[in-house]
């Protein structure tokens, strides 16, 4: 049996989202209540589109809701996106339920009633900003746990101040560790008495500090 | 005419309109605290003149806005705007990260009320409210007839 995706509200998101999914092989029910975005959205091929509003019942059991394994709420409006939620949780026990938020201070307030996850495109981007502005140095962050802890790639270049150095020589704030390290495309556990090596890339775990643990790191002389 | 008193426990009242604002007109009259919070301030002027209790301009969806209308102080909090999606958020916003012990709140749609359900929400159908008036009516009618 192939995966039953339904999409509720949102225009192109859905459009776009949809395409990925069913080259996925997933089988795809979008629900909006724009006729206009509906006729649009009914030109994707094989993908399901039901014209109404999401947040009234019998609209989802008419989209076969009670078939559906993931849903996802992806309308603007947090109240909107909040009682789809609950209705696919609750009324009709959809397995995985997925809502966007606009309001990242509710985000935890969105766990509390039993949504799967909740994804923020507000925070999502301006992470990625803060990323692109501020850590130079750093290639990759990956966030975990919601985002408090963030595993970050820092490559070692050849003028920094730890460059030879053992690792129980430098002083890391308390909040990062240096995970793994990755030298000529080889990953070694590091130990206290390890040498970092110019053209290492280190595998950083951080609470937070991480700007401060970076500087130390890839620090000039 | 009441005059808002900060030491007793006040009612918060969230959309003032019809419902909300002689609502609100009432409690007043009473001698109750009453706190409106509505996102258009032009929906204040429902108010009685001899309105005693506060308001607060701003949508109320947002944590910021329920805070500035001491909603952690009151005692009881009425959500009756006009969008059921918005009622349901902003009561179990009460009810989940505020705590607050009484929460009424008003669904046009009863289709919906699976997700009110294990939440302790007094709720307010109009429609089946008005179901019940209309029969009732009409019985008096007949009994008037026979």
């Amino acid at each position: 049996m192939k995966k039953h995706i339904m999409l509720i509200g949102g225009f192109n998101k859905t459009l776009s989202l949809g395409h990925s999914l069913i080259k996925k092989g997933y089988q795809v029910t979008a629900v909006n209540s724009n006729y206009q975005d509906c006729q649009k959205l009914a030109e994707v091929s094989k993908l399901n589109v039901i014209f109404g509003d999401g947040t009234k019942p019998y609209i989802l059991e008419e989209a076969r809701i009670d078939t559906v394994d993931i849903a996802i709420a992806l309308t603007q409006k947090d109240a909107i996106n909040l009682v789809i939620s609950e209705l696919c949780k609750k009324k009709f026990k959809v397995e995985k339920v997925v809502s966007l938020i606009d309001d990242p201070k509710k985000i935890d307030f969105f766990y509390k009633m039993g949504v799967d996850s909740v994804v923020s495109a507000i925070q999502a981007i301006t992470n990625i900003i803060e990323q692109q502005a501020l850590l130079d140095a750093i290639t990759t962050v990956i966030p975990v746990a919601k985002g408090q802890i963030s595993i970050s790639e820092v490559p070692i270049p050849q003028n920094a101040r730890t460059v030879g150095k053992k690792l129980w020589e430098i002083d890391l704030p308390r909040e990062v560790i240096i995970g793994t390290i990755i030298r000529n495309g080889v990953g070694l556990v590091p130990r206290g008495d390890t040498r970092i090596e110019a053209g290492d890339e280190l595998i950083l775990i951080s609470s937070a500090e991480q700007e401060r643990a970076v500087q130390q790191l890839t620090g000039d002389l | 005419m009441g005059i808002f008193n900060k030491d007793e426990a006040h009612t918060l009242i969230v959309g003032s309109g019809r419902l909300g604002a002689s609502l609100a007109n009432e409690l007043s009259d009473q001698e109750k605290n009453v706190i409106v919070v509505d996102s258009d301030k032009s929906s204040f002027r429902k108010l009685s003149p001899s309105f005693g209790g506060l308001t607060v301009t701003g949508d109320a969806t947002s944590i910021n806005v329920l805070k500035e209308a001491q909603i952690e102080k009151a005692g009881v909090v009425i959500v009756v705007t006009n969008d059921d999606n918005v009622n349901i958020m902003i009561s179990q916003m009460a009810k989940e990260l505020f705590k607050c012990e009484k929460v009424i709140s008003r669904l046009y749609d009863p289709d919906r009320r699976t997700v009110y359900e294990g939440f302790k929400i007094d709720l307010i159908y109009p429609a089946i409210l008005s179901v019940n008036e209309i029969n009732r009516l009409l019985q008096q009618k007949d009994s008037e007839e026979e």
